[in-house]
């Protein structure tokens, strides 16, 4: 009892720093009077070593601030500011009595060390993420946001994202605005850039997440929205050179496209983002949700009911072939789009639910109709919002590595997943099973030379709940 | 043997007039022709008139009265001639420099150019017509209305609110059927 005291009186830096005497230090915890714990001095002495897991995260820079020592082991915190998360809206209530609209202050409320949160704690109250990439890239940054929601209460989240990417966000609730920048544009036009960086500024964001490899330019860009942490990814080789000299934290990805790294393409970023601190446990990392709103649903509703389909009564296809933008691929799978052709072999076995394909481009409209017949259901759809919604009401999913197989994992609906290969496959669905999400995969590498059999006889699970009906 | 020397010097000088006139009478006791002449010259300009005592080669003087430093509003020449009355000539127009003249131009024409503009855009129907009048803006220089991101953004908004009503209503809903299961087993003890 008393040892767990005395662990508890001591700060919480201090508690992973045993991990390199951990013999000294089960002895210690196990004694019963252990006055000496609270001295950190000896504390220190017990370990030499000088800052290990901690800092894990923080490559230090000596640049940055060449006094920077790190924690002061005797610094003594206070629960006040210090321990915990955040609270959720820390603004005072405004008086009515006041016509100026002055706020009304409970008794004891410190104005002047209402923000030290944000100096000892690192509250995050707004916070920007630069998402880099198309539709799949930022579907998959979903869980980050909810975990940043989770961890920082009260935080008001902001999207830069692509033009493309930035319609994913009609799916995510806990995005407040979502702006149209186009990250990964190597010239922008300065226009558009010093105006972003203007609106950036004025947002008086306090943490700021990149998840574009940054070099100098996208880390002086990051740097220049004067957010208090600049977080981001920077480039695995050379070209990171001086990034680091702008930002408080960095990430370097195993290889240069991000997107290679599947379903949690954003670990090492959610690794810091919910990592522990004082009196706050580590964050998990939620599963993807999407939601959708009624008016989407309605009118995606009405645009499957011209093509012919009742609700509950059809299956996606989705990942036909063409040169459209909006096939929602992943950058990380760029062999995952299947030609008409070998779909109308796929579907021509489904019988008691009707296949409905989704088009990304009004011109793929002829060749389905050319292949599959004139009575085929086609439905264009290129944003994420209406592909989801159009999920939502359908019996099921069969598509190759799109978006809509993560949109179908997060609406629970069963789903077939056709992969150019199996490691794609545990990459971009990683517990298949819990899912209900079956993986088909190319023996060779190719999508192109899937298996139409094995499909085949994964289609018939469309068919069971309709039997049984 | 009219050596015409211009001699330049102020009018305005610490000397005083009346030993200027004792000077002279000096030099005309003296019976001296250069003194005499320069009695002529001095007694030429006994108003507020200087001599300089050390110049006695000067043949004529030039006197300058400046408005401005650079803008001279009077000029007095006087030339001195042997044996003959001084020419003394008053010139009382301005005389300008040369690059004095040029800035007084260049200024002339850039105000001509930018009264041009100024009142020339006054009467400019844009500025009058609804499209620049009308009301909006939003206070950051954007003088649009509505943007796609407040609309989103209110969009973003009635979807949290619509998951917080649905999930507030499967727990009511959760609660109701636990309520129900209890009067149920309540009724099945009675």
């Amino acid at each position: 009892m008393a040892s767990a005291t005395s662990a508890c009186l001591l700060p919480k830096p201090v508690a992973p720093k045993f991990p390199c005497s951990p013999t000294i230090v089960a002895s210690a915890t196990h004694l019963t009077n252990a006055p000496f714990l609270n001295n950190a001095s000896l504390s220190d002495q017990l370990c030499h070593a000088p800052r290990p897991c901690f800092r894990r995260y923080a490559k230090k820079n000596g640049w940055l601030d060449p006094f920077d020592f790190g924690d002061d082991p005797e610094m003594e915190y206070g629960s006040m500011y210090s321990e915990g998360k955040q609270d959720e809206d820390p603004r005072p209530p405004e008086s009515p009595d006041n016509p100026y609209g002055f706020l009304k202050f409970p008794m004891g409320y410190g104005v002047e060390v209402a923000s030290l949160g944000l100096k000892i704690r690192g509250d995050v109250r707004r916070c920007c993420c630069v998402i880099s990439g198309g539709v799949y890239e930022n579907l998959l940054f979903f869980p980050t946001i909810q975990l940043i929601k989770a961890r920082y209460p009260g935080v008001q989240v902001d999207v830069l994202a692509s033009p493309r990417g930035k319609q994913t966000y009609e799916l995510n609730k806990n995005v407040r605005w979502a702006d149209a920048y186009d990250a990964d544009e190597d010239f922008p036009d300065p226009a558009e850039y010093t105006d972003m960086i203007g609106i950036l500024k004025n947002r008086y964001y306090d943490m700021i997440l990149s998840t574009k490899l940054a070099g100098l330019g996208h880390a002086s860009f990051l740097f220049m929205t004067t957010a208090r942490d600049r977080v981001s990814y920077v480039y695995p080789n050379v070209n990171s050179a001086g990034a680091g000299l702008l930002l408080s934290q960095t990430f370097t990805p195993d290889c240069v496209n991000l997107s290679d790294g599947g379903y949690h393409m954003y670990h090492q970023m959610t690794d810091w983002l919910g990592r522990p601190a004082r009196g706050v446990p580590r964050e998990p990392l939620p599963p993807l949700k999407v939601s959708i709103s009624r008016k989407l649903k309605e009118y995606v509703m009405e645009k499957y009911t011209k093509a012919g389909v009742e609700k509950g009564k059809y299956v996606v296809i989705h990942g036909i072939q063409s040169d459209s933008k909006a096939s929602m691929q992943s950058r990380g799978d760029t062999d995952s789009l299947l030609p008409i052709q070998t779909w109308a072999e796929i579907t021509s076995t489904i019988s008691g639910v009707k296949p409905v394909f989704v088009i990304p481009h009004e011109k793929v409209r002829e060749d389905v109709e050319d292949i599959i017949g004139e009575e085929a259901s086609i439905v264009f759809i290129s944003t994420p919002g209406q592909l989801a919604a159009l999920i939502n009401d359908s019996v099921g999913v069969i598509a190759t590595n799109t978006a809509a197989v993560q949109l179908s994992n997060a609406r629970e609906k069963p789903c077939i997943a056709l992969f150019s290969s199996e490691e794609k496959g545990k990459l971009f669905v990683p517990d298949a099973d819990v899912k209900k999400c079956k993986i088909i995969s190319s023996k060779t590498g190719v999508l192109a030379d899937i298996d139409i059999e094995t499909i085949k006889a994964a289609v018939q699970i469309f068919e069971r709940p309709l039997a049984l009906v | 043997m009219a050596e015409a020397i211009l001699s330049f010097s102020k009018i305005i000088k610490p000397n005083a007039p009346t030993s200027c006139l004792q000077t002279t009478r000096l030099d005309l006791n003296s019976l001296s022709s250069k003194s005499l002449r320069q009695s002529y010259s001095s007694s030429g300009f006994s108003h507020g008139c200087q001599k300089i005592e050390g110049s006695k080669n000067k043949r004529a003087e030039l006197q300058k009265m400046r408005a401005l430093p650079d803008l001279t509003l009077m000029a007095v020449l006087v030339e001195h001639m042997e044996g003959q009355r001084d020419m003394i000539t008053h010139k009382s127009i301005w005389h300008l420099s040369d690059v004095a003249m040029k800035n007084v131009y260049t200024f002339y024409i850039m105000f001509t150019c930018w009264g041009c503009c100024f009142f020339g855009s006054t009467k400019d129907p844009y500025y009058d017509s609804e499209q620049y009048r009308k009301d909006g803006g939003d206070g950051t220089g954007h003088w649009v209305y509505e943007k796609q991101e407040d609309i989103e953004e209110t969009a973003r908004g009635a979807l949290w609110r619509e998951e917080l009503i649905e999930e507030i209503e499967q727990k009511v809903g959760g609660l109701r059927e636990l309520e129900e299961a209890g009067k149920k087993e309540e009724e099945l003890v009675r």
